[in-house]
């Protein structure tokens, strides 16, 4: 690579003070990457990242497999930090700390920046446990508020009326998308402000997918939303702005209408048009 | 033969194939022959038994305690010392193997010290069972100065523990990592993902262990003659020397009266039987458990 690219990738983003309003983003940051370097032992993953995530919008995560954005979604909620060997440098400002310090409450981070996987994750308990499982885990609440706070957060998702006769059955007997979308209402539950999404949709069907797209626009109404999709088209159809990484390099992010149409980098270009990834 | 010949390609040997066809046979041949011969033996054995501890079978046996040739005597306090040393062994080893199996899949994995545990763990699953009685006989016979109930259910723990753990672990390894991450991704500390999350995703495998280290234990004896020792008197004081079958079924078999060897068979009837429910409510019960 010798390409000189984070200097335009940064060039792209507001600077680190105007961390409230700019003419480009409508929407306040919520999460802003400064500098971020991620390496796997002594693998160099992601170099010098430089990116805002705008609040209540969705951001799109796109780049060929291997490019390092399941890398930084993971960077976000510190994910990483399971795995000895694995680390970060830089900044990645949430509420005006940075969450990369050794002192950040990793639990409580967790609760705020929630995340989804690729593979459907039920746990093996009932579904109404699953949604009730991590509201136990950060709040005291009476019987009577945790059903409100499941029905609540089922009905978001769109779920609760396919689930609300069998809350107590085992929530691994529900389809791929119904376990999906009760994952997604597992995260919302918490109330967190932030969700990640790790290629949400690739193991579930072309129904399933458009319902969580679906999902993705109503809960962007409140929460910020990061997305990792290998979907052209759903980064075209969901998100407000999207990054294209290569090699561990965030090569161009711009409002999603730009970067489909005038993406000002080649490899952007050749990468969603299918030349490439 | 003919069929492959018709379908033969003409650049593949004809003695190539004739040879693989041989070679089937013998392997087929070879493993009926050798599942012939387990069935036989374990069809013999249950077969024995039953001849042999069926005709024993009374009201008697389950309610009097063991008496002298001659006397009118039964099992009861045997089945009952089996029952209550077997149980408490089970107490102790299962939850000290569950963690012992936590610790190693979940918290130690990869370091020196698991790895450790890991061979210590595995020897005491091959170790003669007389050894562990030896140790518990210097462990808490000795200094105490009496042979009891209880020293005998801490040697059965021992035995049963390892199997614990070796399950307990290789289930733990079975968890996809997504399901620990989607624990962890919620703000949920690690000890409460393992437990709540890790280790109900896997009960049902964890249940087998504990249950087929109940069947393992039950039919011990060697480490029970150092420890409970055995007793013909009714008892269920811990601190006192307690009977159990298997050290019954020892005692009777090696004796010279007539109906203490019929009741030594069908001492011998029980524990088999014993064993047999139990593997069959393992069978069952994860059978319903994994769909």
């Amino acid at each position: 690579m010798s390409v000189e690219v984070p200097v335009k990738a940064t060039g792209m983003t507001q600077p680190l003070d105007s961390a409230t309003t700019s003419k480009d983003a409508p929407h306040p940051v919520a999460m802003q990457v400064r500098g971020l370097n991620f390496y796997y032992g002594t693998s160099h993953a992601l170099h010098d990242i430089s990116l805002d995530f705008p609040e209540r919008s969705v951001t799109g995560m796109i780049g060929p497999s291997g490019c390092g954005k399941s890398t930084l979604l993971r960077v976000l909620n510190r994910m990483y930090d399971l795995y000895p060997g694995q680390r970060a440098t830089g900044e990645v400002i949430f509420d005006k700390q940075n969450i990369l310090n050794s002192g950040v409450d990793l639990n409580v981070l967790r609760s705020r920046i929630g995340m989804v996987f690729q593979k459907p994750t039920p746990f093996p308990m009932s579904i109404y446990d699953n949604i009730a499982f991590g509201i136990r885990l950060h709040e005291r609440v009476s019987r009577s508020e945790m059903d409100g706070r499941v029905e609540d957060a089922l009905r978001r998702v769109a779920l609760w009326p396919e689930v609300q006769d069998r809350l107590s059955a085992s929530a691994t007997a529900l389809s791929g998308g119904q376990q999906q979308r009760l994952c997604i209402a597992r995260t919302i539950a918490v109330r967190p402000e932030v969700i990640l999404l790790d290629e949400p949709t690739s193991a579930l069907d072309p129904v399933s997918t458009a319902r969580i797209e679906e999902l993705l626009d109503e809960l962007k109404t409140e929460f910020t939303i990061a997305i990792v999709t290998h979907n052209m088209q759903q980064a075209a159809r969901c998100a407000d702005q999207v990054a294209f990484f290569y090699m561990g390099r965030l090569i161009e992010v711009d409002s999603t209408a730009r970067m489909f149409t005038t993406p000002r980098e080649q490899q952007t270009q050749d990468y969603i048009t299918g030349r490439f990834g | 033969m003919k069929a492959n010949n018709t379908l033969m390609r003409a650049d593949r040997s004809a003695s190539l194939l004739w040879r693989r066809h041989m070679c089937d046979k013998l392997a087929t041949g070879l493993s009926w022959l050798g599942m012939l011969i387990v069935v036989f033996m374990l069809g013999s054995i249950l077969w024995t038994l039953f001849k042999n501890g069926l005709a024993g079978m009374s009201v008697h046996l389950f309610t009097l305690s063991m008496a002298a040739p001659g006397q009118p005597g039964g099992l009861a306090n045997a089945i009952m010392g089996s029952i209550i040393q077997t149980g408490l062994a089970i107490l102790i080893g299962a939850p000290a193997g569950l963690m012992t199996g936590i610790y190693l899949a979940e918290y130690g994995a990869g370091s020196r010290m698991a790895r450790i545990v890991r061979f210590v763990s595995d020897m005491l699953l091959s170790a003669p069972s007389i050894l562990i009685g030896l140790f518990i006989y210097m462990m808490l016979v000795v200094p105490f100065g009496h042979f009891s109930g209880f020293s005998g259910a801490v040697a059965l723990a021992i035995l049963a523990m390892p199997i614990v753990v070796r399950t307990t672990e290789d289930m733990l390894r079975l968890v996809p990592v997504a399901m620990r991450e989607a624990g962890i991704a919620l703000g949920a500390p690690k000890w409460r993902v393992i437990l709540f999350i890790c280790v109900r995703a896997v009960r049902a495998g964890i249940m087998t262990g504990v249950l087929l280290s109940i069947a393992r234990v039950a039919g011990e004896t060697a480490p029970l003659l150092f420890t409970s020792l055995g007793n013909s008197e009714w008892s269920l004081d811990l601190g006192r020397p307690m009977a159990s079958l298997p050290v019954a079924i020892y005692q009777y078999a090696g004796s010279a009266y007539q109906d203490w060897m019929q009741q030594a068979w069908t001492g011998a009837l029980l524990v088999t039987l014993g064993v047999l429910i139990i593997n069959i409510v393992v069978r069952v019960g994860t059978r319903g458990g994994r769909s």
